[in-house]
């Protein structure tokens, strides 16, 4: 099984996380087109490469952010939302 | 066969003897042996028949892939007779026998061998007509043990393990590497199948007295090591990401986890190809080996040797050295080593025939032993010359030609090989990050080497697990090709087999190419070979050579096929061990056991679906507990609702972003419907917002959207960094709802609380106490009468209900579960979130306009939802009547709507209505079907209709009277 | 004390009755169990599991909430993740970044409770299951049940460990403060019941079981 890092918690099994997808800026909802807002909405890019991602370790509740490279199954860096540098 | 005089280091127990059956004849033999060490040592000689052909077989390797030699203990199949310890009492039987092993009826079959070639099933048996027919034929023929669906289920525990390094394979370089890796202070595991530690440092000795000292000294320091663990008898099954390894005993499988892993499960001895190879007797150089220092038990009277490697000499000097005959080492080199081994031989006078090939054994009279070795001169390579064909009486053959790597694991890895030309074998090119290799699985073969080799990796992997610094090893390369590159001698006749699993001869894959299954993969597959019980271990390489030179590749270009887990079967039984299934359980659990509570699962909640009453069945139980709530009063636990708190300047800003209707204006002590919709407009969870004070709600989520619901809240607050801060008490407040005309009498004579409608209305929020505890009170209409939520401490909610219980047997209170309460919120109207919404529902389909509140700057949905209310809807949630009356079969929740004889719709909450007096529900309608009045129709699961009526919703009290106070 | 005060009951109420267990003395609530049977100390000794969800606690998180404690006088652990003796033999704990449990004298607890929360404060009622583990074999049950490796706590005692036991999130540390040392664990009291009946079942298996408070002190 995987290990995956979290920031606070350490290293831990993959078990005991919750991967929550992309993230995915939001477009201005109020300036945003249909077009522009079903496509943040509704579609997913499943191309393998280097993502960013909300994952949350469940037992202690911590949301933080993932970059993984999802081709070489390989997590690049692992940091609480904000601290992005 | 018998047993030889005691062996220095053997692992059987001389001082007791234990009897077993075999085929239903009795035999002896002492702790420490194998199945079949006991039965070679009593006389027997054949110990299974082969898969195909069922052709008398025995040992081949002494090392767990003796696929022939495989036997039924009770319950147990397909246990391997060459591994496994013999206990007292066993009864065995041999495995894929028609009518016992000595006059298997099916080994007919062998005669028939020229109409059974490879791919026979695939080319004759596709009639899509008669498979059936074959299909039975062919699962009685085939298969090898059988299953015993009697048989208990066992529940063995599964267990976690860490350490910082992991050996797997206690061999000379593996006991090295793990010597080394614990001198540098890392905690370190050792796994070795075998029943004792040592690997091939216990037999492959040559007769050598010293380097069976230097062996045991080596043992002896690695078990006496503080910080090495050494685990036998456990087979590492497989490698999976980030080093974590599941290791397999006879009753419990340990996940290991380590920092880095080391990789010296060495080699698999590879057989030679020659016409019946395969006979009882023929066996390779270390199985033999295995047989006189494990078990000491002698393999044969008088052997040939056939040898490409020092391996050979070593054995034969170890036969010799016990008393067995060499009649000759059969070289198909022409040149040898200048080693002690060969030296010894040349040396003892044993006869070395060079650049010569067993082309074929002469089978005993009786076909199932050897007679003789025929010997024959080659060519290179090892085309036999057919001049100079020489018999040489024995009873026994060696084959020590070459080694192919147990590097299951390091494919499964992700490690890249290499072929060694220099070798003939495959060796680890490029290693993954904390995985190492070392010793024969590394292209190490000689026995100084590898302990060189072993310590390099060992320091290398401690200091990866941060253990130290890596140090340099040098280790030499070796003087002579362990391998031979071409072991396979072909025979017009056939029967030289190169998968025993499978009875695979050399033609087959000469066959499988002229097919244009010529590509690895795919001739596996075509052939099966490398499919049976033993995964190729004595087969993929043979396999390998013969397809390159059919193709004219090299073994690099071939390739070899994909490793996957398991290295070797795990029993279903550790696979299914102890699971853990957690269940959430309300502080009012044994109240409601105590009072005939009829659990049901919801989400990972147990809850009372309703509660038994003497003689009474379901049915009329649901309708008493209903029956109560609207005429007197009920109470149900409602602990299973999300319970959620958020606090903070921010807090009604966080909670307008995140429910659909307003919250910002919210009166204190006031409660207000909350919907929840996720960024499409989809509704997903719904509940209640009461304020507690400016800064402070209490709010409640669906029994099933406790845990995510809290979770994706949290992702948000951080997202959006709101001054406030989410606190999730779902199992910190205990919780019931207390509901009916009289509810407010049973609560009056528990509280100071003013209980007027005017002092405390309808949605209304309080806190104040009950019978002593500090509860929250809202007045909340979920069934449809006046009623009481009342959430206090966890701790006290068993004396709350007690109290609420006393007080309430005065009024004929009773306790709902929840199909009741599911009756009672139908009858108003009230829809259950995932009940009668789905995946794709969004509030204009169920009737939930008037509480979207599209004019506030923003919430999760509301972009999307701007779009929908611009579509025309597409489905609309509608109440429905059967007919009064209606005595036939009751439609069912998903049962579809029918109209003009296609699907336009589906039922989502249905029930019989003693308060309306007809059976009422909710269903999903095209919107041309929604107007009050209109007659649809259901189709039940028979295919025959139910008409039913829209009709205007709530079923019951449509102007909320029973929420006033009455007049 | 009130006699009419209500009874303050364990998550695991129900599993502890069904043993016949010692209690504390009638009238202090909340009740703990002494011991179930003549044979806890033999149970402690391979894996004892004791119930210890009587003892009062409180809890708060949020950004303020370090120095809200710190203010009150409470020895605050400063690293994510660790814990503090209190003097009275009660401890804080910091679970995460900004989340605290205090558990210890209920002097504490109520002043902690009834104390007027600050900016960036939020209460958090505890209503934990709260269990110790202890025993030769302890080991065993914890590798049975979590994939988490436990050595770091003993090179570490002052950290804790958020993590999942048998599916259920968990609290755990490591602790000297009982004659036996013992592990302290505390989870969602909903999940309590269902948690204690999969280590008992386990201990048992490894020749323990439950215990009562006397056989830990």
């Amino acid at each position: 099984m995987k290990i995956m890092i979290c920031p606070v918690n350490g290293p831990r099994p993959v078990s005991e996380f919750f991967c929550w997808g992309e993230i995915r800026p939001m477009p201005d909802p109020d300036t945003c087109s249909d077009d522009e807002w079903a496509d943040y909405v509704f579609n997913r890019n499943g191309a393998p490469g280097v993502k960013k991602e909300w994952w949350c370790h469940s037992a202690s509740n911590t949301w933080f952010i993932v970059e993984r490279d999802t081709e070489k199954d390989v997590v690049l860096r692992t940091y609480l939302y904000g601290e992005a540098a | 066969m018998k047993r030889l005089p005691p062996v220095a280091g053997e692992w059987i127990d001389r001082t007791r003897e234990i009897s077993f059956v075999f085929e239903g004849k009795s035999y002896r033999g002492h702790p420490g042996d194998s199945i079949s060490s006991a039965l070679l040592a009593s006389g027997a000689s054949m110990l299974g028949r082969s898969f195909k052909y069922h052709r008398p077989r025995s040992v081949l390797s002494m090392a767990n892939h003796d696929i022939n030699a495989m036997v039924q203990w009770a319950e147990r199949p397909n246990v391997r007779a060459d591994v496994t310890p013999l206990t007292d009492g066993m009864a065995l039987t041999a495995v894929n026998t028609f009518g016992g092993l000595r006059a298997d009826k099916a080994s007919i079959l062998g005669a028939f061998s020229r109409f059974l070639p490879v791919g026979f099933y695939y080319k004759s048996f596709y009639s899509k007509k008669l498979f059936p027919l074959w299909e039975r034929m062919f699962r009685r023929l085939t298969g090898l043990g059988k299953v015993d669906f009697t048989a208990p289920h066992l529940c063995t525990a599964k267990c976690y393990g860490f350490c910082d390094v992991l050996v797997i394979g206690s061999g000379p370089s593996g006991l090295a590497a793990a010597l080394a890796a614990a001198d540098q202070g890392a905690d370190v595991v050792v796994v070795d199948e075998n029943a004792r530690a040592g690997g091939s440092g216990g037999y492959a000795r040559g007769a050598d007295e010293v380097l069976a000292a230097t062996h045991n000294d080596l043992l002896q320091r690695a078990e006496s090591h503080s910080l090495v663990r050494i685990m036998t008898s456990t087979c590492a099954a497989g490698y999976y990401t980030d080093h974590w390894i599941p290791l397999v005993t006879a009753d419990v499988m340990t996940k290991m986890r380590a920092r880095s892993v080391i990789v010296a499960s060495g080699a698999y001895e590879q057989p030679a190809v020659f016409r019946y190879n395969d006979l009882p007797g023929i066996m390779l150089a270390s199985a033999a080996q295995r047989l006189i220092y494990r078990y000491a038990v002698s393999p044969m009277r008088r052997a040939v040797v056939l040898a490409a490697n020092a391996d050979g000499y070593r054995a034969a000097l170890d036969l010799v050295a016990h008393g067995i005959e060499v009649a000759a080492v059969v070289d198909l080199r022409s040149v040898i080593g200048d080693g002690e081994a060969e030296t010894a031989v040349i040396h003892q006078g044993i006869r070395i025939v060079l650049n010569a090939c067993i082309t074929e054994a002469v089978p005993a009279s009786d076909g199932k032993g050897v007679a003789a070795a025929v010997v024959v001169p080659v060519t290179q390579p090892n085309e036999a010359i057919g001049l100079g064909r020489e018999q040489i009486p024995c009873d026994g053959i060696l084959m020590s030609v070459g080694w192919a790597p147990a590097g299951n694991l390091l494919y499964q890895a992700g490690t890249r090989m290499r072929y060694e030309k220099s070798l003939e074998q495959f060796v680890p090119d490029v290693l993954p990050a904390g995985v190492f290799a070392c010793g024969r699985v590394n292209g190490v073969h000689s026995y100084a080497a590898r302990l060189l080799d072993g310590q390099r990796a060992g320091s290398a992997a401690a200091a990866h697990a941060g253990f130290g610094i890596a140090m340099g090893v040098a280790v030499p390369n070796e003087t002579e090709c362990p391998t031979h590159s071409w072991p396979i001698i072909a025979h017009p006749k056939g029967k030289n087999f190169v998968d025993f699993d499978e009875d695979l001869q050399l033609k087959d894959f000469e066959n499988a190419v002229q097919e244009g299954f010529d590509n690895i993969e795919l001739m596996k597959r075509f052939s099966t070979v490398g499919m049976g019980p033993s995964q190729g271990k004595h087969s993929n390489m043979n396999a390998l050579r013969i397809l390159a030179r059919l193709v004219g590749k090299e073994p690099q270009q071939v390739g070899t096929t994909t490793a996957r887990p398991f290295f070797h079967p795990v029993p279903m039984s550790l696979l299914g061990g102890r699971g853990f299934t957690p269940e959430r359980r309300t502080p009012l659990h044994s109240r409601h056991d105590a009072l005939g509570a009829q659990w049901m699962p919801a989400g990972v909640w147990q809850r009372p679906e309703y509660y038994q009453v003497a003689d009474k069945s379901r049915s009329d139980c649901i309708q008493g507990e209903v029956a109560a709530v609207r005429n007197g009063v009920g109470i149900i636990d409602v602990g299973t609702l999300g319970k959620l708190e958020v606090i903070g300047p921010q807090a009604a800003e966080f909670l307008e972003r995140v429910y659909i209707s307003r919250y910002a204006n919210l009166k204190l002590g006031m409660t207000r419907y909350a919907v929840m919709c996720d960024e499409t407009g989809v509704v997903i969870d719904d509940g209640v917002v009461g304020r507690l004070a400016e800064d402070h709600f209490y709010f409640t989520t669906t029994t099933s959207g406790a845990a995510t619901i809290y979770r994706e809240l949290s992702r948000l607050n951080t997202l959006w960094q709101l001054d406030c801060g989410i606190v999730n008490h779902t199992g910190a407040f205990a919780a019931v709802n207390l509901a009916g005309p009289r509810s407010r009498e049973v609560l009056a004579g528990l509280t100071d609380a003013d209980l007027s409608a005017s002092a405390f209305p309808y949605l209304a929020l309080r806190e104040a106490s009950v019978a002593g505890i500090p509860a929250r009170l809202m007045r909340v209409g979920f069934v449809g009468e006046w009623g009481y939520e009342i959430h206090v401490p966890a701790n006290q909610g068993a004396a709350l209900w007690d109290a609420l219980m006393q007080a309430g047997g005065g009024h004929g209170m009773r306790p709902f579960g929840v199909e009741a309460q599911r009756l009672l919120r139908l009858e108003k109207g009230h829809i259950i979130i995932s009940q009668d919404t789905d995946g794709l529902t969004n509030p204009f389909d169920v009737g939930l306009d008037w509480a979207l509140k599209m004019d506030k700057p923003f919430f999760v949905g509301q972009r999307s939802l701007r779009v929908i209310a611009q579509q025309p809807r597409k489905q609309k949630l509608v109440g429905f009547v059967l007919e009064p009356g209606y005595a036939g079969t009751v439609p069912l929740e998903c049962h579809l709507v029918i109209h003009q004889g296609e699907m336009a719709g589906r039922v989502t909450s249905i029930a019989f209505s003693a308060a309306v007096g007809q059976t009422i529900g909710m269903a999903f309608v095209a919107p041309e079907l929604a107007e009050v009045g209109n007659a649809i129709s259901i189709r039940l699961s028979d295919g025959s209709q139910v008409p039913a009526t829209v009709t205007r919703t709530p079923f019951f009290d449509p102007d909320n009277l029973k929420q006033k106070e009455a007049v | 004390m009130n006699v009419n005060a209500p009874v303050l009951l364990s998550p695991v109420h129900a599993a502890l009755l069904a043993r016949n267990p010692v209690w504390s003395e009638a009238g202090v609530t909340p009740p703990a169990v002494l011991g179930f049977d003549g044979n806890d100390a033999q149970r402690a000794a391979a894996v004892g599991i004791a119930d210890l969800s009587h003892l009062p606690r409180a809890g708060a998180k949020g950004p303020g909430t370090a120095d809200w404690l710190a203010a009150m006088g409470l020895p605050v652990p400063l690293q994510p993740n660790s814990w503090n003796q209190l003097p009275d033999g009660g401890l804080i704990a910091r679970l995460g970044l900004t989340e605290f449990l205090v558990e210890g004298d209920a002097s504490i607890t109520d002043t902690l409770m009834q104390t007027d929360r600050a900016a960036g404060v939020y209460p958090v009622l505890r209503q934990d299951a709260s269990f110790a583990l202890c025993g030769a074999r302890v080991n065993e049950l914890l590798l049975q049940t979590c994939n988490v490796d436990f050595r770091t706590l003993d090179a570490e005692p002052s950290k804790l460990i958020l993590t999942s036991m048998a599916g259920v999130g968990v609290t755990i540390l490591y602790t000297r403060t009982f004659t036996h040392p013992c592990y302290r664990l505390w989870c969602d009291g909903t999940y309590g019941l269902y948690l204690w009946d999969t280590l008992v079942g386990i201990a048992e298996e490894l020749g323990g079981g439950c215990i009562g408070l006397n056989a830990l002190r």
